[in-house]
């Protein structure tokens, strides 16, 4: 009776159950590390290894199986790329305006320290400025009105 | 009087309040009239009561199942437990403003509590009314929660179930409004500093309000990462998702603006920047609603998206123009002056600032750069952990160096104790980060390792000198300890915070390194392991909840009891949520998945365990690091003698 309740419940909850009611593969850790740099195409930005979205499920399912056929990690990635395109990856393809994302930290830090260091030498110069003697204080002055 | 009718007077009361709150926060400019200023936090005063006003009717509605008004109607069901149905008023986007307009109404009241600087008073009441302006306008013209419904239906479809998963979603969305708010106060003194031309003393208060914000914001990723661990279902409290991005990029830029508030304290210095530190961490925290609510970013936590998208984008432009407008007079106008040495305190916190800096930069641009790419040449890319692990893992590190070094090294020079302790630091850094590749650690957690050794030595240095100086004066070190702390209680809560700070990046280094996970069916009453670990399946259970449909797997963990994993089905949710279940022990997490079972005879279950090393100390991290944040925002305590009464030990 319990069984029944659950079935027609599942039955309802589960718009698109997996296809009948066999167990899903077991799964060893190497799976979840390659499932964790795609995206899952249906969720809202949650990996593979992450979701628990029916294709998330079965995306998992066929990396166990390539794995056990004994392909590796670039051409199971590739074959995910070729399936669903580069958005599939999480880590962006090192190529083309790519390289912008994956230089910026770098361009980043290098402009601001280098922002930070101008505002520096900018201020000791103002010292300086300020640290010359009166003499030359009021020659200046003088040139200046002469002007 | 029913809740609809009372929300939408209390809401027009409380935009009059804020309304006339601006013109006398205006006259006192005009007038230059203290008494105006009196009368403007009266109005703050009224404003925050109507809003309360406002939030009780709405939570009379909720939780009297009174369907005649939109929001009851839209997001509220009459199943709920009850604490469900109180926090349902933040679950979704019209409650979530009024949330927000409560305590940015708070705020303005407390704030204009605590003005003392008679030229930027009239101006930061002002910025303050004008900001609460905008929640009131969104609130009555956009998405009023308490619009009449026609044929108020007989129930409603409840929260998102993600949302009624876990008690933490009723405490993580107020500590991340608190800790949004908490940074307008910081934005109203920055653009009455610039309005009033007193560009120094304003950066003291200041620190003050964004230190108690940002003890709120990290309250509430703290929050956030631990409903994400219990609730997701993937065991990981982080995944660079773009609505965690949004609550991280405030923090990053008032974690720049504390340290560099230091230095123009003491030394004058960086007045520009610190301006700009605070309007970009005001202006974050707005982008981040925009960018959640206006459905232009995928998101696992975007719960609330709405037709306010347009308007956040205006006011986020607004909040920049006023800003860099008000910043580029300022840097017309002055010029810092002095030069300083960069092995000294303030040139370490200067570094530490770049580092901040950059991370706000790099998270805003692996966040932004999918929109950009997309905008621009209609290719879709994604930009995700791997990419922020490795811009991150560098910026890290060298924080994780300035962070030992910075508070040891006194103002302006490099003297012979700190100089001693360097050494002794470097040297432990050295051999910590030797002793973890010795035992196989990665390399990167063996320099965590290190760097963990190197910032104790630090503190102990710090700790050490201070208290040295108090021994003098008193019976034993006990005594001195306390009179240390009572003293210095706000510079012993900083380095507490850096302490917390340093333990968190050491569970991170090791739970990101060491996680493993993998999947296995069991029959109930089988024995087996997964990931090394021996376990058995107990049993297969339903039970109907009233509100859910709960399916349970407990299985016994060798040595560790049993745990009981769940999928819970929703009437509104097409696919189930995972109920994980976690074993918390000292130095590892069992966490425990129920993927799927029989669903015909009830004979299977399939089980995730997922290990990850070191997660509890995340949060004991967190629990210091906010202890410290209290040490330091907390009034009272003893005043710090001047060095010359008490000598320095060197």
């Amino acid at each position: 009776m319990r069984w029944l309740v659950l079935l027609l419940f599942s039955a309802l909850a589960l718009a698109q159950p997996l296809p009948g009611n066999e167990p899903p593969p077991d799964l060893s850790p190497r799976v979840f590390e390659i499932a964790a740099k795609l995206r899952c195409p249906v969720c809202q930005g949650e990996s593979i290894a992450e979701s628990n979205a029916a294709i998330s499920q079965e995306s998992r399912r066929q990396i166990a199986e390539m794995l056990a056929a004994g392909k590796s990690e670039q051409e199971i990635l590739d074959y995910f790329v070729a399936r669903y395109g580069e958005w599939i990856l999480y880590a962006p393809p090192k190529k083309g305006v790519n390289w912008l994302l994956w230089f910026a930290p770098a361009l980043g830090v290098l402009i601001i320290a280098l922002a930070l260091w101008r505002y520096l030498v900018e201020a000791r110069r103002r010292e300086a400025l300020l640290g010359i003697d009166d003499k030359t204080l009021e020659e200046i002055e003088r040139r200046l009105e002469e002007e | 009087m029913t809740p609809g009718f009372l929300g939408n007077w209390s809401l027009v009361f409380a935009f009059l309040f804020t309304v006339i709150g601006l013109g006398l926060a205006i006259g006192a400019w005009w007038a230059k009239d203290a008494r105006y200023i009196v009368a403007g936090r009266r109005a703050a005063a009224l404003a925050f009561v109507a809003t309360l006003v406002a939030f009780g009717a709405l939570e009379w509605a909720l939780l009297t199942d009174d369907f005649s008004i939109i929001y009851t109607a839209m997001n509220h069901s009459t199943k709920s437990p009850t604490w469900v149905k109180f926090a349902t008023l933040w679950a979704a986007l019209q409650g979530s403003i009024l949330l927000w307009a409560l305590f940015q109404s708070l705020f303005t009241y407390l704030a204009s509590r605590k003005l003392r600087d008679y030229w930027m008073s009239p101006a930061v009441l002002g910025t303050l009314f004008l900001i609460q302006t905008f929640f009131f306008v969104v609130l009555l013209f956009i998405t009023n929660p308490f619009l009449p419904v026609p044929n108020p239906p007989a129930d409603g479809p409840g929260p998102n179930p993600l949302l009624q998963n876990h008690w933490m979603m009723a405490v993580h969305p107020v500590l991340m409004y608190l800790g949004f708010v908490g940074m307008s106060v910081p934005f109203a003194y920055a653009v009455a500093a610039m309005i009033s031309r007193r560009y120094q003393t304003w950066v003291a208060t200041t620190r003050w309000w964004t230190l108690t914000a940002w003890g709120f914001l990290t309250a509430a990723i703290l929050a956030g990462g631990w409903w994400s661990y219990e609730v997701l279902g993937w065991g990981g409290y982080w995944a660079w998702d773009p609505v965690e991005n949004a609550s991280f990029i405030p923090w990053l830029l008032a974690t720049a603006f504390v340290h560099t508030a230091l230095v123009q304290e003491r030394r004058g210095f960086l007045k520009t920047w610190n301006f700009a530190y605070i309007t970009l961490a005001f202006a974050a925290t707005i982008l981040g609603t925009f960018l959640t609510r206006s459905g232009v970013i995928q998101s696992v936590h975007a719960f609330s998206e709405g037709a306010v998208g347009p308007t956040f984008l205006g006011f986020l432009l607004l909040v920049l123009a006023v800003g860099f407008g008000l910043l580029a007079r300022v840097g017309s106008e002055i010029r810092d002056i002095g030069s300083m040495g960069l092995v000294s305190r303030e040139g370490l916190l200067l570094g530490s600032s770049v580092v901040f800096a950059t991370m706000a930069f790099v998270v805003v641009l692996g966040t932004l750069f999918p929109l950009v790419v997309e905008a621009v040449s209609g290719d879709q890319v994604s930009v995700g952990a791997p990419f922020f692990n490795f811009s991150f893992a560098p910026l890290a590190v060298v924080m994780l160096l300035l962070m030992g070094a910075g508070p040891l090294l006194p103002w302006g020079r490099l003297d012979d104790y700190s100089r001693r302790a360097l050494v002794v630091m470097l040297a432990v850094l050295a051999a910590g980060t030797l002793a973890g590749l010795v035992i196989g650690w990665t390399f990167g957690v063996s320099l965590t390792v290190g760097l963990f050794a190197y910032n104790v030595v630090a503190l102990y240095y710090q700790v050490a000198r201070r208290v040295a100086v108090w021994r003098k004066k008193s019976e034993g070190w006990g005594s001195a300890f306390a009179a240390y702390l009572q003293h210095s209680r706000r510079s012993a809560g900083g380095l507490l915070v850096h302490f917390g700070v340093v333990l968190a990046a050491l569970a991170i280094a090791f739970s990101q390194a060491y996680r493993v996970d993998a999947q296995k069916t069991l029959r109930v009453g089988e024995q087996a392991t997964i990931a090394g670990v021996p376990v058995k399946l107990l049993d297969l259970k339903a039970y109907d909840q009233r509100y859910r449909f709960a399916v349970e797997a407990p299985v016994e963990i060798d040595g560790l009891g049993v745990a009981r994993p769940q999928l819970r089905y929703y009437p509104t949710s097409r696919t189930p949520l995972a109920g994980p279940s976690v074993r918390y022990t000292l130095f590892k997490d069992y966490y425990l998945i129920l993927q799927a079972f029989d669903r015909q005879n009830g004979e299977w279950a399939t089980i995730r365990l997922v290990i990850t090393p070191m997660v509890f100390w995340l949060w004991v991290a967190g629990v210091i690091t906010l202890v410290g944040v209290l040490m330091i925002v907390l009034p009272g305590g003893l005043p710090k003698p001047k060095e010359a009464e008490v000598g320095v030990v060197t």
